[in-house]
């Protein structure tokens, strides 16, 4: 978290004329964001930059508030940057590509980049555009499947889902289709604000539905602490599409690693400044889709996982 | 001698011959040298290059035989009717331990499908559906372990699927599905000299595997495999390693290696530049040695060429100096060698130059006085004490033109001289004729002597012959100066008797001569005597009595002679 906060004040300072800069358009605050940007600089290093020394960041952050994304991204476009990173899902890198940036696009997101239009293709971009996906959107009705699992009883499962996120509907229909292989019914709940939360909770312990899917949403993701917190709160099983939330006491998460998708990102980004053409790199996909528990938050919740979803996971907080 | 010279003569040809005889073979040596070094260099990077393929081959060959072996985890218990929850657990701890696994499908001894286990998509547990006729079952039924072709998910990421069956038809088989993305981590960790790298390509030659993931997900396009596949095709099935071009037209040098099982082939690329670099450093070495030797044996020949030179150059300074006529100079060479030998035989010759000079400045001293036939006699005994001054018996020829000073006054000068010197001419000519000794001769006057210095047979005979052979000369060509109105006429007188004879004069300018009475009477019968008159005294009429017919003119008042002298005459037709 801190480093976040050093680059923030760091980036001030570094602006060399001479060094090449780059534009970094992130949904959150440094706080929230902060491993998130540890993996950038980690994927940066490794393609030969260092902040400060032979590039300079310029970092917009919109603290939540997604709607300021375009602004944003116009922002860092007056600038002049010589690259846009757009991390943090599909909303930024639409925003980045939607103020019309002549430069290079670098993203990163959950969904299919393909489906939501920024790419042509993975392997042809079409344009100044590449990035990468980790998948997180695409394995939306696996969660729905490991929450089945957990409660084979349940025949109505509540679904949250952020309305605002231009994921959501693909991710519904999906989840939709789950549902009927699976035969459950799935209750549709809404959240786009912190302050929603709240009453997602509350109705799935009146509701008939007596667990909670979280679709793939970065707003949801970056908010795993509070929502773990209201799990354990309202004794809701839930489910995240990130590592964070069964970290904070979540029961589990099922979803790309976006450690590694951040760092690739910091790569492309390095990859770009070396003067490579994002025409030249392929939209990439994260390899590891990991699948995190917390045992102890079972316990405290009264359920027990299987020996083979136990056996499955990548990680086991216990 | 100047520098320019230098570069004509027998240097040159000394220091060519002297530097090649060197150099050349070093050259040889040094090409020969290079050409194995470069031979041997090649044959060391054939060899590194098709272990590193081999050994590539053999990481991505563990790469797949491990998930091969993972999955033959899961085709060991006999199926049953029953749903196998163990077996989804091992499924599901598979994918923990094979992150490649995609999907994992369990078919059981009937064909029907038992458990599909996915990372991204829904599972399905126990759908029972036929899949016995697919070709993954066909095939591993087979070989047991069989290998799809490489396919690209969503026409980006390399996928490959691999089906195995049991020990036995119980256990029935698995097929999973493998994202290839994932052999980068191998791949990438292959290092091949500096730069080099490695890179997989299926049958089709497609790219599978390479340290840049970027050109792996555009595997499917042809314009990103090609050139991977040029590089294969130019290393063929021949043995060892080929140059090509990559991507970025760098030349590469590359090998190749099977992998056996999904029939690939991995191929270790090194940049020729860096492959050959030791190569090069050899050549450069080479070069720089033998340039060093080059130099040093151009150094070397000049050296030698100058010391071979020097001795000649002496020579030729030597023999110009002679040449010139020092002939005391000496060439000083202490080679000890024919060089030496040539300069004392040039010494040699140089005082033999000046004995013979001498014996020539002699000759031309006499001859100046002795006839040629007379002087060269004079020379060949070696000895010019004839020349000393003694008293002995001789007989003086005096002979004149008469009237020729007033001819002189009233002629051009160039008409004297030219009357002059046929006069000379033909008198010289007697003279040498006679072999008599030429004392002097002054205007149009001459003074002859025989018998001295060499002493002849009947002097007084010959001195009459010779005075008619000279006024008969000289009447001849008296005729033609007449005709040109010259008065001129010749008379001749000579006397018989003792005189001192000798050189004198001093240095070069040494004149033969006769002194005596005798002198004075030729003398002056010479002037008594009328054109074509010659005139004797008695000692001579004497001697030639017997021999030649006399004409006694009587006694004649000679001047400086007390009393009147007996004199003769001889006419000129008297020979």
């Amino acid at each position: 978290m801190m480093a976040g906060a050093a680059a923030w004040t760091t980036s001030s300072h570094a602006q060399k004329p001479s060094l090449p800069v780059i534009g970094y358009l992130c949904p959150e605050s440094p706080d929230l964001f902060g491993s998130r940007l540890r993996a950038f600089h980690q994927g940066l290093r490794e393609a030969g930059f260092f902040e400060g020394q032979n590039v300079a960041i310029e970092y917009r952050w919109a603290n939540g508030q997604y709607a300021r994304l375009p602004a944003l991204a116009r922002e860092l476009i007056e600038r002049n940057v010589d690259l846009v990173v757009a991390p943090g899902g599909a909303p930024v890198a639409l925003a980045a590509k939607a103020a019309g940036a002549t430069k290079t696009i670098v993203f990163e997101m959950g969904g299919d980049p393909v489906q939501l239009g920024v790419v042509d293709s993975l392997s042809r971009s079409g344009g100044n555009i590449t990035g990468v996906s980790s998948l997180s959107v695409d394995v939306s009705p696996k969660r729905l499947e490991l929450m089945h699992e957990l409660l084979p009883a349940a025949t109505t499962l509540g679904v949250v889902t952020n309305p605002t996120s231009p994921t959501a509907p693909s991710q519904l229909q999906r989840l939709r289709s789950a549902a009927e292989t699976l035969g459950v019914h799935l209750q549709i709940m809404s959240a786009s604000k912190e302050d929603e939360f709240e009453a997602v909770f509350a109705s799935v312990a009146k509701e008939s539905a007596n667990a909670l899917v979280f679709t793939s949403d970065p707003y949801f993701a970056f908010r795993s602490k509070r929502l773990a917190d209201l799990a354990m709160e309202y004794g809701v099983p839930a489910i995240t599409q990130t590592r964070d939330f069964p970290m904070a006491g979540g029961l589990m998460s099922y979803g790309g690693d976006f450690m590694q998708s951040h760092r690739r990102t910091g790569i492309y980004a390095g990859r770009v400044l070396k003067g490579e053409k994002p025409a030249d790199l392929p939209v990439q996909l994260v390899t590891k889709v990991e699948f995190v528990i917390n045992l102890k938050t079972a316990k405290l919740l009264g359920r027990e996982f299987s020996a083979s979803v136990v056996s499955g996971a990548d990680e086991v907080i216990e | 001698m100047i520098v320019r010279d230098r570069f004509r003569g027998l240097f040159p040809k000394y220091f060519l011959a002297l530097f090649l005889a060197v150099a050349f073979p070093l050259v040889i040596n040094g090409t020969i040298e290079a050409w194995f070094g470069y031979r041997d260099q090649r044959a060391r990077l054939d060899q590194l290059l098709g272990v590193q393929a081999t050994s590539a081959a053999a990481e991505i060959h563990n790469f797949i035989s491990d998930i091969a072996s993972q999955l033959g985890w899961l085709v060991q218990q006999p199926w049953s009717d029953e749903v196998d929850e163990e077996r989804r657990t091992d499924a599901l701890r598979l994918f923990r331990q094979a992150p490649a696994i995609v999907s994992v499908t369990l078919i059981d001894n009937n064909g029907l499908e038992r458990l599909h286990v996915s990372r991204v998509g829904l599972n399905r547990i126990e759908s029972r559906t036929d899949r016995s006729a697919e070709p993954a079952l066909v095939g591993a039924h087979a070989r047991q372990v069989w290998f799809s072709d490489v396919s690209y998910n969503r026409g980006s990421e390399p996928y490959l699927t691999i089906a195995l069956v049991g020990n036995r038809s119980a256990v029935g088989a698995v097929i999973a599905e493998v994202n290839l993305k994932l052999i980068w981590d191998v791949v990438s960790a292959i290092k091949v000299g500096e730069t080099g790298l490695a890179f997989v390509l299926d049958r089709p030659g497609r790219l599978i595997a390479h340290p840049d993931i970027s050109l792996v997900l555009r595997g499917v396009e042809e314009t990103t495999s090609q050139p991977f596949r040029a590089i294969r095709d130019a290393i063929g099935p021949r043995a060892g390693f080929a140059t090509s071009r990559d991507a970025q037209g760098r030349q590469v040098a590359a090998s190749e290696a099977p992998v056996a099982g999904p029939d690939w082939t991995v191929v270790v690329a090194q940049p020729l530049s860096e492959a050959y670099a030791p190569i090069y450093a050899a050549l450069r070495r080479t070069t720089v040695l033998l340039a060093g030797s080059t130099i040093f044996a151009g150094l070397l020949a000049y050296a030698f060429a100058h010391r071979m030179m020097e001795p000649i150059k002496l020579l030729e300074e030597g023999t110009e100096r002679i040449g010139a006529g020092s002939f005391e100079h000496r060439i000083s060479i202490q080679t000890g060698d024919e060089f030496q030998r040539l300069a004392n035989s040039f010494n040699r010759m140089a005082g033999e130059l000046a004995l013979a000079q001498q014996h020539q400045e002699r000759i031309a001293k006499l001859k100046r006085f002795l006839a040629p036939q007379v002087a060269d006699l004079v020379d060949r005994t070696g000895d010019d004490s004839v020349l000393d001054g003694r008293r002995t018996d001789v007989v003086v020829v005096f002979c004149d033109l008469r009237g020729f000073t007033a001819f002189s006054a009233g002629v051009a000068p160039e008409e004297v001289m030219s009357v002059l010197s046929e006069y000379y001419e033909v008198l010289g000519r007697v003279i040498a004729q006679f072999e008599a000794t030429l004392i002097s001769f002054s205007g149009d006057g001459l003074m002859v002597l025989v018998n001295a210095p060499v002493p002849v047979e009947e002097p007084a005979l010959r001195a009459v012959d010779l005075a008619i052979e000279m006024q008969k000369r000289v009447q001849g060509l008296i005729g033609g100066w007449r005709s040109r109105g010259y008065n001129v006429g010749f008379g001749v007188g000579l006397a018989s008797g003792p005189a001192t004879v000798g050189r004198i004069g001093y240095d070069d300018r040494l004149d033969y001569t006769a002194i005596g009475s005798v002198v004075n009477l030729a003398a002056r019968l010479c002037a008594s005597a009328a054109d074509a008159e010659i005139l004797m005294d008695a000692g001579t009429a004497a001697s030639v009595r017997d021999k030649r017919a006399l004409e006694d003119i009587g006694s004649r008042q000679i001047k400086g002679f007390d009393e009147a002298i007996p004199v003769f005459g001889i006419s000129c037709d008297a020979l």
